[in-house]
């Protein structure tokens, strides 16, 4: 079944242009000069219910804008789109009351009171009975491991502690799709942890469907099954998240660790040596050219093996290969 | 019935927001019911040296500037946001109203409360019952009165407010005409001559907010009443209608925000 159906849809905005300084500022005032800019430019994509996407790209891409359209916060300037059957700017009420939406950075929850008051709120907000919005409230505490955070006044929460609350307190009215624009923004490693687990968590025990919008790769490969990359408004690149590791995760890099000293000039045919150590290498070399069999046979003959590691460069890297493709694709167009 | 269940949550969870700061509450309420009093001893100062102004006393003034603060109190106090929309347009801030799923303007202006309006809405109480004005039914019409003048004014702050739409920041152009209108609003209506009134009754409706419902609270008359009830509902729908319109042209933002 699919929870969103996005056909051709754009979005212009008219931005203001003004010339440096103050006469610049003068002249302005009173012949103001404006040009379009397309923040979403032909877009068309599916999701299916219950699936984790991620949608990715860098600064000005496009990816908050279309996540507002999809909430109908925002009108689009044309195309098309379903999101659970509704019309997002047409059914906007309707339609927030199936979705859940988290803007890494704009809280819904309020600052000078605790937690518990805001999702009690959200509970009379989204019309549920006193009795279901408590029951809700435990269970969400226990999934999202805030049990002793709640009463805690929001604005002495850590960032990670209240990005957790933010997300719970967007799933406390079952949402059947959450929409998470930059939820791990400013966040440390521990608690971008935690709010992945839970968000998981989530998704395999109450189905709910999650479109993630985020700069960082590790969102991706930790939660999302597929994904869609944007840049200057358009997909540049959709599919799979292993497809997308096999296609772009050619670069292999390895370390060896040996019982005895290896030879100083340790070298394999098509292999970059990255570094030499008494006891150790580590090397990076193109599977697509030089084969991982003849490399790990090469490595083998050099010694007795004590402990070895093959790991994929970062998805940052291949999206930054990605976006430098799109680049050189659009200046080619030129 | 369920967006009175949730306007009631969201005037409990500002009230326990601002009771957060015990001391802060207390001096805001406190310290306007004493700007309103040394404000209004000019009054007593200058009724006491001229008498009357073409019919209008001292006892009169008692009364609009009763209502008038009662009002102000009133949409200070349940719709804070009001006074701060143009600035919610402008930096893109509706978003949040407009993810949840309620009227995003009811909710919008309603998600803030003013801790001061309560010393304005107790010091009109206190104002009216000095008047010698005082009766029964005449406190009923207090209350009615003031209920349709908090309408207008309500409406007239988010109908200049919503302009933000299409002008960029209007906070500056709405504390010029919410000044204006407070000022006129005191202001004796004897002294204005037919022209002046009209603009009175409409671009600046201070009239809807001090002089006419000080008339149907000091005696009951079908003519106040009605243009009391034909100016809150105009305004309101009107107010409606241009915030609609404006928010089609809703852009968003991309500021940080870091509280609600």
């Amino acid at each position: 079944m699919t929870s969103i159906k996005v056909q051709k849809l754009q979005k212009t905005f008219q931005s203001k242009r003004k010339a440096e300084g103050l006469s610049g500022s003068v002249r302005s005032l009173f012949k103001p000069e404006y040009s379009s800019v397309e923040a979403v430019n032909n877009l068309s994509f599916q999701m299916e219910a219950g699936e984790l996407l991620g949608f990715i790209g860098p600064n000005g891409a496009g990816k908050s804008t279309t996540i507002k359209m999809l909430t109908g916060i925002l009108h689009p300037s044309g195309g098309e789109t379903s999101v659970l059957g509704f019309t997002p700017w047409k059914d906007r009420e309707k339609l927030a009351f199936q979705i859940g939406t988290v803007f890494g950075q704009r809280p819904q929850l309020w600052y000078h009171l605790p937690a518990i008051d805001t999702f009690t709120l959200f509970g009379k907000i989204y019309e549920l009975d006193d009795r279901e919005t408590k029951k809700r409230i435990a269970f969400l505490s226990e999934a999202f491991e805030m049990q002793d955070l709640l009463e805690i006044p929001v604005r002495k929460l850590s960032l990670g502690q209240r990005m957790r609350c933010e997300v719970a307190a967007s799933l406390l009215h079952r949402p059947k799709l959450i929409l998470l624009d930059e939820p791990s923004i400013g966040l440390d490693v521990v608690a971008k942890q935690h709010i992945r687990d839970s968000i998981r968590r989530m998704n395999q025990e109450e189905g709910v469907g999650v479109l993630l919008t985020s700069h960082d790769a590790g969102d991706l490969e930790a939660l999302c099954k597929r994904v869609i990359i944007v840049n200057h408004g358009q997909i540049v690149y959709e599919d799979k998240v292993s497809n997308l590791k096999r296609k772009y995760l050619t670069t292999k890099m390895v370390e060896v660790r040996y019982a005895e000293e290896i030879a100083k000039d340790f070298s394999i045919k098509g292999v970059e040596i990255l570094k030499v150590g008494h006891y150790g290498v580590k090397l990076k070399f193109d599977a697509a050219i030089t084969s991982v069999d003849s490399v790990l046979a090469h490595i083998s003959a050099a010694g007795d093996i004590v402990d070895i590691t093959i790991s994929d460069p970062p998805l940052e890297e291949v999206i930054a290969k990605i976006y430098e493709q799109a680049k050189e694709e659009d200046n080619k167009g030129k | 019935m369920n967006n009175l269940k949730f306007l009631l949550a969201i005037w409990k969870a500002n009230l326990q927001s601002a009771m957060e700061y015990r001391i802060s509450f207390l001096t805001q309420m406190i310290g306007m019911m004493a700007n309103n009093f040394l404000y209004f001893a000019i009054w007593i100062i200058f009724f006491d040296r001229f008498k009357d102004v073409r019919g209008w006393g001292v006892n009169d003034m008692y009364v609009t500037f009763g209502i008038l603060a009662s009002a102000f109190g009133l949409v200070s106090l349940l719709f804070g946001n009001a006074f701060m929309l143009s600035d919610i347009i402008s930096k893109g801030r509706l978003d949040y109203y407009l993810s949840m799923p309620k009227p995003v303007l009811l909710h919008a202006v309603s998600s803030r409360m003013i801790a001061s309006g309560m010393g304005d809405f107790a010091y009109g109480f206190v104002s009216y019952a000095l008047s010698g004005y005082l009766t029964w039914d005449g406190l009923a019409r207090y209350v009615l009165a003031m209920l349709l003048a908090a309408t207008v004014f309500a409406a007239f702050l988010i109908l200049t407010q919503s302009l933000a739409f299409w002008f960029g920041t209007m906070s500056n152009f709405s504390n010029l005409v919410l000044n204006a209108m407070l000022t006129f609003g005191i202001y004796p209506i004897t002294l204005f001559d037919n022209y002046a009134k009209i603009i009175l009754f409409t671009i600046i409706p201070a009239a809807l907010m001090g002089a006419i419902p000080a008339e149907f609270i000091r005696g009951f008359t079908w003519q106040s009443l009605s243009q009391l009830l034909i100016g809150a509902s105009g305004f309101l729908g009107l107010a409606i209608f241009v915030f609609r319109a404006g928010l089609r042209r809703y852009e968003s933002g991309s500021a940080i925000q870091i509280e609600v």
